[in-house]
């Protein structure tokens, strides 16, 4: 009974079918085709080929300073489909995520491009002291969370970035992989050298900076100025004390990345400064919490020892000039951190920690 | 051999630093900026494009204006970073623009506007500056008096 119900069925699809003909068939409307703001549009390729900054001409090139779209829309495309279901973006003021070299730096993170696994001379490695391999091994793990911390971070805003802004966008997406890249080399050197992973951080700064909820301008403040100037000051050490071409290596690429992010940070950060009214108040509130939570980390002796021990060579060396040259990187980690403050015009000399005034002029 | 600092010793390390392979991909890959070297009064300032450093000409101190940023040593520092780098073929950590911007007190690299953007590309593009210096390696070095 089911298959003769099948087959009748069939049989009428077929002869459905079969008195089909041309005139039955829609015309195409094509009422979408010619939809467009800038038709006839030819960027060249320029002495850095086809950039992303190269193709903001004419209609294109304009970045509005409110998105009103809540949708995906590509900036430059056309609106108005209607019925498309709101995103709900929340930053859509230019203002509160724009740099303006975020295009190009962009396209100089994609081409600087490493690989750990085979960038990384890793067969140079080759037997530490033993307190020397678990301090380097605790700076590993220490590290490990910095990235780990900055990934997070940018790809919990990330859906929050309007299209509107696709450059900042597409920066901030090879910051994520920056990021990864960070985690996962420092992974590596601490798994590959007879040791292992060491203690997890207190972590105040990194929880601080994973709960900035209050916008992404704040959150570029706290990760890219106060952690970022850090463990850019961190991988400048650690480029130098290096015991090894591996080492060297692992912390001269994250140094050039490390820069990159800064950069947008910065770029961002005048930005705003520029364009907010009250901006640069509520930066210096952000960064006056954010400095007391560093203060008390460095209370916490674990980074500070592991750091004396690298660079004192082991225990008795950390006792000496260790710790001294520890004094040292915290005094380049806060003469850096201030000096970009002044260039960005945000007050932080006066009401700076009086703890952490003590390492200016070490 | 070639007097450094001079005409010459650059245009000379630019040729092993743009045909020797091992430092086209090396630091990083494509590097785009104009930075200039301080030795004294002799001043120079060199152009790196792509993979390439695509020029290298003495100017003047005003033209300092002009560059994302410059590196200043004492004559006889430099002498020694150079030496150390023939000696080691590329330099050893003690004599790395990483480690000498880090040691002094006065800084490597500096910049007369304080463009703290275009300063950053000292760290951006530090390894293939490194190897850029460490290409001097390969050609042999008078040092004037």
């Amino acid at each position: 009974m089911a298959t003769s119900s099948r087959e009748s069925k069939e049989r009428a699809l077929e002869k459905r079918v079969a008195d089909i003909t041309p005139e039955d068939i829609p015309e195409p409307k094509l009422n979408w085709m010619g939809r467009s703001h800038q038709w006839g549009t030819r960027v060249k390729a320029g002495k850095k080929g086809m950039t992303i900054a190269g193709l903001n001409v004419g209609y294109y090139a304009e970045v509005p300073e409110f998105w009103e779209d809540q949708t995906r829309m590509p900036r430059g495309s056309m609106a108005g489909r209607g019925g498309v279901p709101p995103i709900g973006y929340s930053v859509r003021h230019k203002h509160e995520l724009w740099a303006d070299s975020a295009g190009d730096l962009y396209e100089e993170a994609i081409q600087r491009r490493w690989i750990p696994s085979s960038d990384i001379p890793w067969e140079s490695l080759e037997p530490l002291p033993e307190v020397v391999e678990k301090a380097m091994c605790q700076l590993c793990t220490e590290l490990c969370q910095h990235a780990n911390v900055e990934l997070e971070t940018i790809t919990s805003w990330q859906q929050q970035l309007s299209y509107g802004y696709h450059e900042v966008k597409m920066y901030l997406a090879t910051e994520s992989f920056d990021a990864t890249r960070h985690f996962e080399v420092f992974r590596k050197r601490a798994l590959a050298n007879g040791g292992g992973l060491g203690l997890e951080s207190r972590g105040e700064v990194n929880r601080m900076i994973l709960e900035s909820k209050g916008g992404w301008t704040e959150t570029v403040a706290v990760l890219h100025l106060l952690r970022g100037v850090f463990t850019h000051t961190i991988y400048r050490h650690g480029m130098k004390f290096a015991h090894n071409a591996a080492e060297r290596e692992i912390f001269a690429r994250c140094l050039q990345d490390k820069s990159r992010h800064l950069v947008y940070g910065l770029d961002h950060l005048k930005y705003a400064i520029n364009h907010q009214d009250d901006q640069a108040m509520i930066l210096e509130q952000v960064l006056a919490i954010g400095e007391r939570f560093v203060l008390r980390e460095m209370k916490d002796p674990v980074i500070r020892e592991a750091l004396a021990i690298i660079l004192g060579g082991g225990i008795e060396g950390a006792r000496t000039h260790g710790m001294a040259a520890y004094d040292h990187l915290m005094g380049d980690y806060f003469r850096q951190y201030l000096a970009w403050c002044d260039w960005l015009g945000l007050s932080r000399r006066r009401t700076f920690p009086e703890e952490l005034k003590t390492y200016l002029d070490k | 051999m070639a007097v450094f600092p001079s005409q010459e010793w650059f245009d000379q390390v630019r040729e092993v630093f743009n045909t020797h392979e091992e430092y086209h991909g090396a630091g990083g890959g494509a590097c785009d900026t104009t930075f200039a070297v301080k030795v004294g009064d002799d001043i120079f300032q060199l152009v790196m494009e792509g993979l390439e450093c695509t020029s290298a000409a003495r100017v003047d101190e005003k033209s300092l204006a002009d560059v994302d940023f410059y590196l200043e040593l004492e004559p006889e520092e430099w002498r020694e970073m150079i030496e150390n780098i023939k000696e080691h073929d590329g330099a050893d950590l003690n004599w790395t623009l990483n480690t000498l911007d880090l040691d002094r007190d006065e800084r490597v690299a500096k910049s007369v506007t304080g463009d703290q953007y275009r300063e950053d590309l000292f760290f951006r593009f530090n390894q293939t500056l490194q190897f850029f210096f460490d290409a001097s390696a390969k050609i042999d070095t008078e040092f004037g008096a």
